[in-house]
């Protein structure tokens, strides 16, 4: 049975459904964290019944990653090919959309792989008036509660989630060096913007243009940059 | 009058140190654009008339009882603030937005800001800085400072900035502020105390907190390579390093032998790391997730690492000391 397949014959209650949103770019380094989140997001559906469903966005090469990675850890897809560059609440439009249309009450949200992602949990669970937890380190469904730890500082808060919520995980998988290119795919469920009562237009006030990325390669322009992760001082208005 | 409003976190009965920096910012920015500065304390009473109160609206309230609150009143004036506002919320506080963010939002929506303020590294930020953009439509800002002498605004390092002439609403979570002048210990601050309706989200219940494991630190990690760990001029600038950026430092095997990082800091190039920056030093290999900000330091000139922010190239030494004489000159 493929993905699609699966898809058509579950039986959808709203809210019912667990969404991964993998976000529109391939991760920024390995692939570990996303097969972590799509591990995790198995964890809801040992049966394969099709209950939980990753979703992408972007281009095609990356979404034929999505379907191949998915297809490995034994959950649906699915995905739409755009090339919009959007901000944190352009993408939360399309997430909260998707949620929707394919009936998802628990929204887990890759965190991990890229840096722009983590913001896009609250956005999300904003549009959904959902409950949020972002910088989850460890998550078990428990019937109708799930269990997760999140990190704060250095600080891990134990906590029980019921209800409609987006949860923003940083959950690795084994480490993987190399994985074959994966081949354009046919079991991801394709959707369309208009198709999610999106607008591609009306989605053009929130676009972004992609950050450049040249790494520095001074003393002087790292520590440009290291600045607002220091420690704060007497002086930066902390001892005032 | 425009309004600036600055979320401060409590730590103890004492404003977080990264909430202060943020106030900084706050005020710069407040000054030049001739905006009200208003710093926000979520706090909870449990014997206070609005925790069995049950009022859809926003009310002007008694002061609650809270230990330390007035001398946080007095740090936050010193520091800045022209209006200090106590939100009693109904329920405890806790860095979540479950727990707080009925009240925040009340906060929020009475006093309809310009410019939201977080300290980036304060513990609600994270829960609450996005949330609040998002409620508000605004653009969101990380790891900003404040820059300019006349016209100040806010940048971040992707581009992103807060200026005066904007359009429209501004969240930022603030890495760095220029200290503020002198405020007289005896300044006079308005204070205005005010009941949140709403209790806290039910869908999410805090269980434990306890402390986190290495694996899992979330603001900045300093990974020692093997190759540098038995060089006593390198662990003590790293170890300097790592105190400055309140980070932890970890290492290999040969880091715990020569005693430069703890037995409970050891990492091998397939511990998954993830959190918000990682700096290597000398050889280190790790495996950070795609989210983390990488700088390399003592690495050849030649390196080339995909998803690298920074190198410093040659020899770690030279390299981690210019470092931090660099950032404490900042």
């Amino acid at each position: 049975m493929t993905d699609n397949e699966a898809t058509a014959r579950l039986t959808i209650t709203p809210g019912s459904r667990i969404m991964l949103w993998l976000g529109n770019q391939a991760p920024a380094r390995s692939i570990r964290w996303l097969d972590g989140a799509l591990k995790t997001a198995a964890k809801f559906d040992p049966n394969k019944t099709g209950r939980a469903i990753a979703f992408a966005a972007g281009g095609a090469s990356w979404l034929d990653l999505v379907a191949d990675r998915a297809r490995h850890a034994g959950i649906a897809s699915a995905g739409v090919t755009t090339d919009l560059q959007l901000d944190y609440l352009g993408w939360a439009q399309i997430v909260a959309a998707a949620a929707r249309q394919l009936g998802a009450g628990t929204i887990l949200v890759d965190e991990a792989s890229r840096p722009e992602r983590w913001v896009e949990v609250a956005a999300i669970a904003e549009l959904l008036d959902a409950a949020q937890l972002t910088h989850v380190v460890k998550l078990a469904p428990d019937k109708d509660v799930i269990h997760a730890s999140r990190v704060t500082g250095r600080q891990l808060q134990t906590v029980r989630v019921r209800g409609t919520a987006v949860l923003g995980v940083r959950i690795a998988g084994a480490p993987i060096d190399e994985y074959p290119t994966p081949m354009p795919s046919t079991s991801m469920q394709r959707l369309q913007l208009e198709m999610l009562g999106v607008d591609p237009l009306v989605l053009g006030h929130r676009s972004q243009p992609p950050r450049s990325h040249e790494p520095k390669r001074t003393v002087e322009r790292i520590a440009e940059h290291l600045v607002v992760h220091l420690a704060p001082r007497l002086g930066d208005g902390a001892g005032a | 009058m425009a309004a600036v409003l600055v979320h401060v976190d409590l730590v103890g009965d004492r404003p977080d140190a990264s909430s202060l920096v943020a106030l900084a910012a706050g005020r710069h920015v407040a000054s030049s654009w001739g905006a009200t500065l208003y710093a926000a304390v979520l706090v909870h009473d449990p014997n206070h008339a609005n925790v069995t109160s049950t009022h859809d609206d926003i009310a002007a309230t008694t002061m609650p009882s809270v230990p330390g609150l007035a001398e946080a009143e007095s740090t936050l004036a010193r520091a800045g603030a022209d209006k200090v506002v106590i939100a009693v919320s109904r329920g405890p506080i806790a860095p979540l937005w479950s727990a707080v963010g009925n009240a925040w939002r009340g906060v929020v929506d009475h006093l309809r800001p310009r410019l939201v303020l977080f300290g980036a590294d304060a513990p609600s930020a994270a829960e609450l800085g996005p949330r609040t953009a998002a409620r508000i439509g605004a653009r969101l800002l990380l790891r900003a400072r404040a820059s300019g002498i006349d016209d100040v605004e806010l940048r971040d390092r992707d581009g992103g900035y807060a200026r005066i002439g904007d359009g429209g609403a501004a969240v930022a979570m603030v890495g760095r502020a220029p200290a503020i002048d002198a405020v007289a210990d005896d300044c006079d601050v308005d204070v205005v105390v005010l009941a949140m309706p709403g209790t806290r989200d039910d869908r999410i219940e805090l269980v434990t907190t306890s402390p986190a494991e290495i694996a899992h630190a979330s603001g900045t990690v300093v990974v020692l390579g093997d190759d540098v760990a038995g060089d006593a001029r390198v662990t003590a600038a790293a170890q300097r390093f790592a105190r400055m950026m309140n980070a932890h430092l970890v290492g290999g095997a040969a880091a715990v032998r020569s005693g430069a990082v703890s037995n409970g800091a050891v990492v091998d190039k397939t511990t998954p790391l993830a959190p918000e920056l990682c700096v290597t030093i000398g050889g280190a290999q790790v495996d950070v997730a795609g989210a983390t900000s990488v700088i390399k330091i003592g690495a050849s000139a030649s390196t080339r690492v995909p998803g690298v922010d920074g190198v410093v190239p040659g020899l770690a030494e030279a390299g981690i000391t210019e470092l931090v004489k660099k950032l404490e000159a900042s």
